[in-house]
């Protein structure tokens, strides 16, 4: 079972200000939890990359296919001709097709949501009550004792108010 | 800033939210027990009436085959439309304003579309047959005729409803996990569940911005189409007065118009009632006047137009329709509309009236008015008066169509005021973004390289 450091923070600078102290110490699995998003955390922790887009993108893609092949599929299942006019109606359709891209779309968003940032979740995680109020926590994998030792010092040093030892695994 | 108080701390916001959620007084469920007790004695008791003693209780009748019912479906759809659009447009612009608003619109939003629905089950003579609506395999062999702007209709709203439903709860995840940490037994249980583990990691802020953004870009055209689907209900039929190419931007139009006066008076009761007076302020009042100022202009242009292509057209029919609305049985309704949601809108021009609380709580109130009456006028007017003069009749809505009416405003009310006890009404991690951010001084990290 990994240890984890944990500095709390008041302000979100100085939280983000730890983190960047101790990936220069070469810790390289750091978390920042905050009760809002911070700006900046991305210049100090490295940009992070969402596959979300593609889930919409697939699901929306999807969702036309869908849309259209129901429409025209139960058309040609049940047939209705009106007026001599094409059982597979292209303008109305469309419309199906249009509320299926969304629909499909809105879907495989959530589901790109719950994948990539890994909810529900199943299992105890490093978590910090304070900092869904007003503290700023900087969480820290630490391999061993020498680490985690390392690891408070620096937290203490850039400010941290305090400093806790979990032991929860992941981070 | 938001907040008119400016020493608020991200504490005060947790504590004022959660407050909200767990205290309740008296007033709230004597107020509650009056709008359910409505919602039973307005609304299913003369459902359960007309569903006894068939459609024959409601006033609807040839020529006028459609009445309060459906005005009322569009009045419910049409209000739906401001909350989640409004909250979409302001996400993506940015716009600071809304956080403190837009959680109780999207809530609007939810509950409108809900009673919208059933005021279609209402409408329906065999509600018990609604599921033939959907696509499904079944030993019939039939499916529904997807040429029908009736299943566009079941297609646009059930997407709307899910994704609305979708974008309020995912907003609300992070406040979820903040209301957990505060509450304790069943609150507790239902918090823990309803937050799925969420933790306000960077990672978790991230993904929830990717995908709140994605879902906000594709609510906005969703909503758009919702609105002007719900007028070919009427455009795409060939009743003088309703065949018209210009309802689905009217339509739109006049969503987004009464949505916006719902949420002045949403907003105003949320101040008032909740005790939310440091987030709610004037700014949020004076915006939301601007903004229905301008709509109001449109509605009221695009309101001339409609008028002036009727009569420029100079078909006997589309003329005769046009005059029926501004002189005939109806006329006094028709002015009516014209002084809530054209003459009366222009007060808003003046700061004073846009920063007042009361007036424009009673000018919300009236645009709604206005605006039931314009959908009204929609059917009743262009029903009575279609082509053949002895085929002309009049519309006048039974005891029980009125009586439903008063019972989906009761629903609605105890829909929300459900929804007060369960969801935080104002986002507790975006007002906080609106604060100003706690500093001890320490200098900003800086990359070495």
């Amino acid at each position: 079972m990994a240890t984890n450091a944990v500095g709390l923070f008041h302000a979100p600078a100085t939280a983000l200000a730890a983190a960047g102290e101790l990936k220069g110490a070469g810790f390289a699995s750091l978390s920042l939890i905050s009760p809002v998003p911070i700006k900046g955390v991305e210049a100090v922790l490295g940009k992070k990359k969402s596959v979300i887009k593609r889930f919409t993108f697939v699901g929306a893609i999807s969702g036309g296919l869908f849309g259209f092949a129901l429409a025209a599929g139960t058309a040609v299942l049940y047939l209705h001709p009106t007026g001599g006019r094409p059982i597979i109606t292209i303008p109305p359709f469309l419309i199906i097709t249009y509320e299926m891209t969304i629909l499909f779309g809105i879907l495989a968003t959530v589901l790109g949501f719950f994948i990539s940032a890994r909810f529900p979740a199943m299992r105890e995680r490093v978590y910090v009550p304070e900092a869904a109020v007003d503290k700023f926590a900087v969480t820290v994998l630490c391999e061993d004792d020498a680490r985690f030792r390392r690891a408070e010092t620096i937290l203490r040093d850039a400010g941290a108010e305090e400093v806790r030892k979990l032991t929860q695994e992941g981070s | 800033m938001q907040a008119e108080d400016p020493n608020i701390s991200y504490a005060d916001v947790n504590r004022d939210i959660v407050r909200s959620l767990v205290e309740t007084g008296p007033k709230y469920y004597v107020t509650l027990a009056i709008a359910f007790g409505l919602t039973l004695a307005c609304f299913f008791f003369p459902w359960f009436y007309q569903l006894n003693y068939g459609l024959g209780a409601a006033g609807v009748n040839h020529p006028s085959v459609w009445g309060t019912y459906l005005a009322s479906f569009i009045f419910w759809i049409g209000l739906s439309h401001s909350g989640t659009l409004l909250s979409c447009v302001l996400h993506i612009t940015k716009s600071p304003w809304r956080k403190a608003m837009y959680r109780s619109a999207e809530a609007m939003t939810l509950f409108s579309l809900m009673v919208a629905a059933t005021m279609v089950m209402v409408h329906l003579g065999r509600p018990w047959f609604i599921h033939w609506a959907v696509p499904y395999p079944n030993q019939m062999e039939l499916w529904p005729n997807f040429r029908s702007p009736l299943l566009f209709d079941v297609m646009a709203i059930t997407t709307y409803l899910t994704g609305s439903s979708i974008f309020i709860y995912m907003g609300t995840i992070p406040d979820f996990a903040a209301v957990r940490d505060r509450t304790t037994g069943w609150r507790r249980h239902m918090y823990v569940l309803l937050s799925l583990g969420w933790r306000g990691t960077d990672t978790e802020w991230h993904r929830l911005g990717w995908a709140y953004t994605f879902l906000a870009v594709l609510i906005i055209p969703l909503a758009v189409s919702v609105h002007s689907i719900v007028s070919w209900d009427f455009a795409l039929s060939l009743v003088p007065a309703m065949h018209q190419t210009i309802f689905a931007p009217y339509f739109v139009v006049g969503a987004i118009y009464s949505g916006t006066a719902g949420i002045v008076t949403v907003m105003f009761m949320l101040r008032k009632y909740m005790n939310f007076g440091k987030y709610i302020t004037k700014l949020h009042f004076d915006n939301l006047g601007k903004l229905l100022l301008v709509l109001s202009l449109i509605w009221t242009y695009i309101n001339i137009l409609e008028l002036f292509t009727g009569w420029y057209s100079g078909t006997s029919t589309e003329y005769e329709a046009l005059t029926y609305k501004l002189f005939g049985y109806y006329a006094p309704l028709y002015w009516e509309m014209i002084l809530f949601c054209a003459v009366a809108p222009l007060l808003l021009i003046s700061t004073r009236f846009r920063t007042s609380f009361v007036p424009m709580l009673i000018l919300s109130i009236a645009i709604n008015i206005g605006m039931y009456t314009e959908r009204f006028l929609i059917i009743g007017t262009s029903l009575s008066r279609q082509y053949l003069p002895d085929a002309w009749g009049l519309y006048v809505p039974s005891l029980v169509e009125i009586t439903i009416l008063v019972g989906s405003l009761a629903m609605f009310v105890t829909l929300f005021m459900v929804f007060i006890k369960i969801f935080p009404s104002v986002s507790i991690y975006e007002v906080k973004e609106t604060l100003p951010e706690p500093e001890d001084g320490v200098a900003e990290w800086q990359p070495t390289q």
